[in-house]
């Protein structure tokens, strides 16, 4: 019998993306006893929460909770309250502290919104990790206007080697985009392409309709950068999480905009294939005919 | 109901396309309980087979028949549910769990209805042909009802080597005593290379049919009724780049940029300058401990 959390991120990789939230919760109440793995494997979209003492927005995830409670990076506060919640050190949390400040102006200048939050923890063997997130979500002002949202998770782990750092980061990035349409009678929507050609009274047709693309890609990579001090550690994974969400941005572009239109296209065709293939038939006769 | 066997069917029904014996694999392995699954999932499967419009090959056919609600049998005395091919007219048992098909028998179409119903079904092949790489369509004339048809069209590709599935469903009740066709199109497409990214969508459209073609002698009302369903079809498969266009352009632009304003990538040291000042520059060491 197959590992029973393979089977379960298995399922994950299939079932759509907009459920994970219910499916992951449905998993835990089959299995209990592995809800940490599941929890501790599966991306899930990042929660908004509003810090109580600064009134500034974190992002929650796995990593900053501890038990129900979620640990804010700005004033380091567990919310609902912990009495002894997990903290970093407070070498590590200064440089969350300074980190958190970097990625929030990373987020300014490529989100122009949203959110972000920076989760450090100290690792057994001497070294640390932690966990860049951001998040943004654009909620459309009418039902007709598209609306959607980001999601970015990078984990890394560092370890120090003299005047090097060896990094290694996973980032996953969930983005989900929705567009609702309704016509009736005409279609104005397509201006673009004037439908000069086409007459068909167009007050017998009614239309609506809903297009979602939504899902999650995971990336790995692993780099050496040199240190010079503390601080160090935020330019260098700055430096590989701003390469890496590019990378996943062009990624993305083509998996959602590229791939699965493709294969839309793979499924019905909008010229006559009937006539493709007489035509192809005609030019093999053709041909048979010349060789003769 | 056993809260596991909820959840179980809950995920069945979720099954991307051609990925169901996969979702039930898993499923086992989780619940690892054969003998609650198979009967519990039942239900499940069946009502994914009609919902998903699978195909089944018909013994003594040589074409593909679409299982769906459209296509059941009102059950016999015997309890025992048939479904119907109407093109071969042929009526048959289905395992909704192998997908097979057995015990195949004649099957007397409604006299009144086989005319349009065939001059529906040879019009939909022909379209079939010409716009699909590799679907099924099926005419049925609806039970209970007179001048009711149900058109129903599936294509299926999967190619799990390399990481993708799509299934494009589209059905139309044309319903010659009010001359209406209402229709739908769903698109599901599963692309899960180090991923997991879907596409589902959904188009309604309710067409009034003009009174030429009700008119009309029944092998050319059904051409023109399939040639309105082809111009639609087609259409929304091209209005599918406009919303890919302007999902692209605006709502993923929107959501995140290529570069920032400066059209150049982030000068992190300087990240850290402006926000941090002297003092982390001024506290040397780094942070092993």
């Amino acid at each position: 019998m197959a590992d029973l959390v393979d089977s379960m991120l298995d399922l994950m990789r299939r079932l759509p993306p907009t459920r994970t939230e219910e499916n992951v919760s449905a998993l835990i109440g089959i299995c209990p006893d592995y809800a940490d793995d599941l929890l501790g494997s599966v991306d899930q979209p990042l929660q908004v929460k509003t810090d109580r003492l600064t009134g500034r927005e974190y992002l929650a995830c796995d990593y900053n909770r501890d038990g129900e409670s979620y640990r804010s990076p700005w004033s380091n506060e567990y919310d609902p309250p912990l009495e002894d919640g997990t903290v970093p050190l407070p070498k590590l949390r200064k440089l969350e502290i300074s980190a958190n400040e970097a990625f929030d102006t990373y987020r300014e200048m490529y989100f122009e919104g949203g959110v972000s939050s920076v989760y450090l923890w100290d690792l057994e063997d001497g070294g640390f990790a932690g966990v860049v997130l951001l998040k943004k979500t654009m909620t459309p002002a009418t039902p007709q206007e598209p609306s959607g949202s980001w999601d970015s998770i990078h984990v890394f782990e560092t370890a120090e080697r003299g005047r090097q750092a060896h990094y290694k980061l996973t980032s996953t990035i969930m983005l989900q985009l929705i567009t609702k349409k309704g016509s009736e009678g005409d279609n104005s929507d397509n201006e673009k392409k004037s439908n000069a050609g086409e007459k068909k009274g167009p007050e017998n047709w009614k239309r609506e309709g809903e297009v979602t693309l939504s899902g999650s890609m995971t990336r790995q990579t692993e780099q050496d950068w040199p240190i010079h001090d503390g601080s160090s550690h935020i330019t260098n994974t700055g430096r590989m999480i701003e390469e890496m969400e590019i990378k996943m941005r062009n990624l993305l572009q083509e998996v959602y905009f590229g791939k699965t239109r493709d294969i839309v296209y793979d499924l019905r065709s909008v010229d006559d294939l009937e006539k493709t293939r007489r035509q192809r038939e005609l030019q093999k006769e053709l041909l048979g005919s010349f060789k003769r | 109901m056993d809260s596991r066997i909820e959840a179980a069917c809950s995920f069945i029904l979720q099954s991307p396309p051609g990925e169901i014996n996969d979702v039930l694999n898993d499923v086992r392995n989780i619940i690892s309980d054969d003998e609650t699954l198979e009967e519990g999932l039942l239900p499940a499967l069946k009502e994914y087979n009609l919902e998903q419009f699978i195909t089944v090959d018909v013994p003594g056919t040589e074409h593909q028949s679409i299982i769906s609600e459209a296509a059941r049998l009102p059950a016999s005395e015997d309890g025992q549910e048939r479904w119907i091919d109407p093109r071969s007219k042929t009526s048959f048992v289905f395992n909704h769990l192998t997908l097979d098909a057995s015990d195949p028998q004649p099957f007397e179409p409604d006299a009144d209805a086989e005319e349009f119903r065939s001059a529906l079904e040879k019009a939909a092949l022909t379209y079939l042909l010409a716009h699909f790489h590799d679907g099924a369509a099926s005419v049925f004339s609806k039970q209970g009802t007179q001048n009711q048809y149900i058109l129903q069209i599936v294509a299926n590709k999967y190619n799990p080597s390399n990481y993708w599935s799509g299934r494009w469903r589209s059905e139309y009740i044309i319903d010659l005593n009010e001359n209406t066709v209402e229709g739908k199109i769903l698109v599901n497409i599963h692309y899960y290379e180090q991923g997991n990214v879907q596409l589902s969508t959904k188009h309604k459209i309710s067409i009034t049919l003009p009174s030429a073609v009700v008119t009309s002698p029944p092998s050319n009302a059904a051409s023109k009724i399939l040639a309105l369903i082809e111009t639609e079809e087609g259409k929304y498969q091209t209005s599918l780049n406009d919303t890919y266009h302007e999902m692209s352009e605006k709502t993923f632009k929107g959501l995140r940029r290529a570069l920032p304003m400066t059209r150049q990538k982030l000068d992190w040291d300087k990240v850290l300058g402006y926000k941090l000042g002297a003092e982390l520059s001024s506290s040397k060491g780094t942070f092993s401990t």
